[in-house]
């Protein structure tokens, strides 16, 4: 437990010193909304409102692939990934810390990105803050535990930047679909359905055990 | 041979020989398998060429004989990987990740055939290729599972590091079957793809092909199991004359 905060400090302290993972995401996501602009021309401000949750979790679920990628590539440098292993206790905390360090990162990206979106698409947001931010943090506790995962086998294959995409978008359908309808039914001010929230946990839990786990083997040298 | 590997090859257990003990009893099997699979294959096709053509909807209904038998062969790969990765993690021995590779290998077959029967036989009933159908998307998504666990084995190389990674993601990839039919079932979406078949569904005379293509199709999948599974131990055996035929250069 001592593990995991010790990493989640460290992760968040050398991210505050740097701010590379956080811009970069930021910059990503603005310029997917951009895309979107250009993508979807000639729609009537309330045929973008419908699309607004769907394209908000496409450009969420791409930033965080963005920042993911680049989770365990400063632990590469000097072997820092071996001393990691070394740390004492299970190693389930260490996949812990470093899966909270991203999803408070991943969480402060979206913070900022739903906030220019609804500005650039004219939506307001005020209204649907706490249910959308429910339907937000499960979705992302489920994308920083099996991306954290997956991160840290991909970084260390060949074409890691590539690999991490083909890995973790099949495994994300579950907590995607569930985010996305989620988001639809707080936009749309309705209470949220119990189906989502029921998957959303249930996702969750089997991909924080999944890791917990399996991050033993990954770390093993 | 010094006397100290002989010693080690002593101490070996048998399962972490090359070919291991398990794998000797495969490689006898796949004789007699082979010609039981060649024998239900003639009857099979001479049973699907003879099984009378549907009234509704033509010969096309004849895929129905291929098709569910595919899918099958396409979950169970997955379910063999899986527990083979577990088994491989929890005990370490090396045979199971061979056997591993296998399940996923001719998985992907089988449900790359499943992916391509089902749209011929969808764009003659339903008059679509495609449709985003509970099944159907779960089955695609199993197919892209695949791929990624294939492309994590060729892209981390051949080491006990890649077999490890491989096994956690066949592992989630197994998860991943009950969350997305979990996904479907909670926000229903349209369903056109055909339920399993209950007994009496089938037209006369269409029973005995359709049987006949389950136990077929299902030999089949034992056999390129175990036949791949026969190729991977091959190919560790080979890899561990070479390490050795360089060791003796030194």
């Amino acid at each position: 437990m001592r593990v995991a905060l010790a990493i989640l400090i460290k992760d968040l302290i050398s991210e505050w010193r740097s701010r590379d993972r956080v811009v970069a995401m930021l910059l990503f996501s603005i310029l997917m909304a951009v895309v979107f602009h250009f993508a979807l021309p000639d729609q009537r401000p309330e045929a973008m409102r419908d699309l607004f949750p769907g394209l908000l979790w496409t450009a969420y679920l791409f930033a965080s692939l963005l920042g993911l990628n680049r989770s365990f590539a400063l632990e590469l440098e000097n072997d820092a990934l071996s001393g990691l292993a070394l740390a004492p206790g299970n190693r389930g905390w260490i996949f812990l810390g470093k899966a909270s360090a991203n999803f408070v990162l991943i969480s402060t990206v979206q913070l900022l990105t739903a906030s220019v979106f609804a500005l650039l698409y004219d939506v307001d947001l005020i209204p649907v803050v706490p249910a959308l931010a429910a339907v937000v943090m499960l979705g992302t506790a489920g994308i920083s535990c099996v991306g954290t995962l997956l991160a840290a086998m991909a970084v260390r294959t060949r074409f890691r930047e590539i690999l991490l995409p083909l890995l973790l978008l099949p495994a994300l359908f579950p907590i995607l679909s569930g985010a996305v309808s989620g988001s639809q039914a707080a936009f749309a001010g309705e209470t949220l359905p119990f189906e989502v929230i029921q998957l959303l946990i249930v996702a969750d839990g089997v991909y924080l055990v999944i890791g917990f786990l399996g991050f033993d083997y990954v770390l093993d040298e | 041979m010094k006397r100290a590997d002989a010693a080690i090859l002593a101490d070996s257990r048998s399962e972490d020989r090359i070919p291991s003990a398990l794998e000797d009893r495969v490689r006898r099997w796949l004789r007699p398998l082979g010609a039981l699979l060649a024998l239900l294959c003639a009857l099979y096709a001479w049973a699907v060429i003879a099984a009378p053509i549907d009234s509704t909807q033509g010969v096309i209904q004849k895929i129905l004989y291929v098709h569910p038998p595919l899918a099958y062969g396409g979950y169970l790969g997955f379910v063999v990987t899986g527990l083979a990765g577990i088994l491989y993690l929890w005990r370490g021995r090396e045979d199971l990740d061979r056997l591993a590779i296998s399940g996923a290998e001719v998985g992907l077959v089988f449900s790359t055939l499943m992916l391509i029967t089902g749209p011929i036989w969808a764009r003659g009933t339903w008059g679509v290729w495609w449709s985003w159908d509970a099944r159907l998307t779960v089955t695609l998504l199993l197919w892209f599972v695949y791929l990624a666990y294939l492309l994590l084995r060729s892209f981390g190389g051949q080491n006990p590091r890649t077999a490890r990674f491989a096994a956690i993601y066949g592992v989630l990839g197994v998860a991943l079957i009950p969350l997305n039919y979990y996904v479907i079932e909670a926000f229903g979406s349209r369903s056109m793809h055909p339920e399993n078949l209950q007994s009496g569904s089938l037209g006369t005379g269409m029973g005995w092909p359709f049987l006949l293509g389950n136990l077929t199709l299902g030999l089949a999948f034992v056999y390129l199991l175990l036949l791949r599974w026969d190729v991977e131990a091959g190919r560790a055996m080979e890899a561990l004359d070479d390490a050795a035929a360089m060791g003796d250069d030194n």
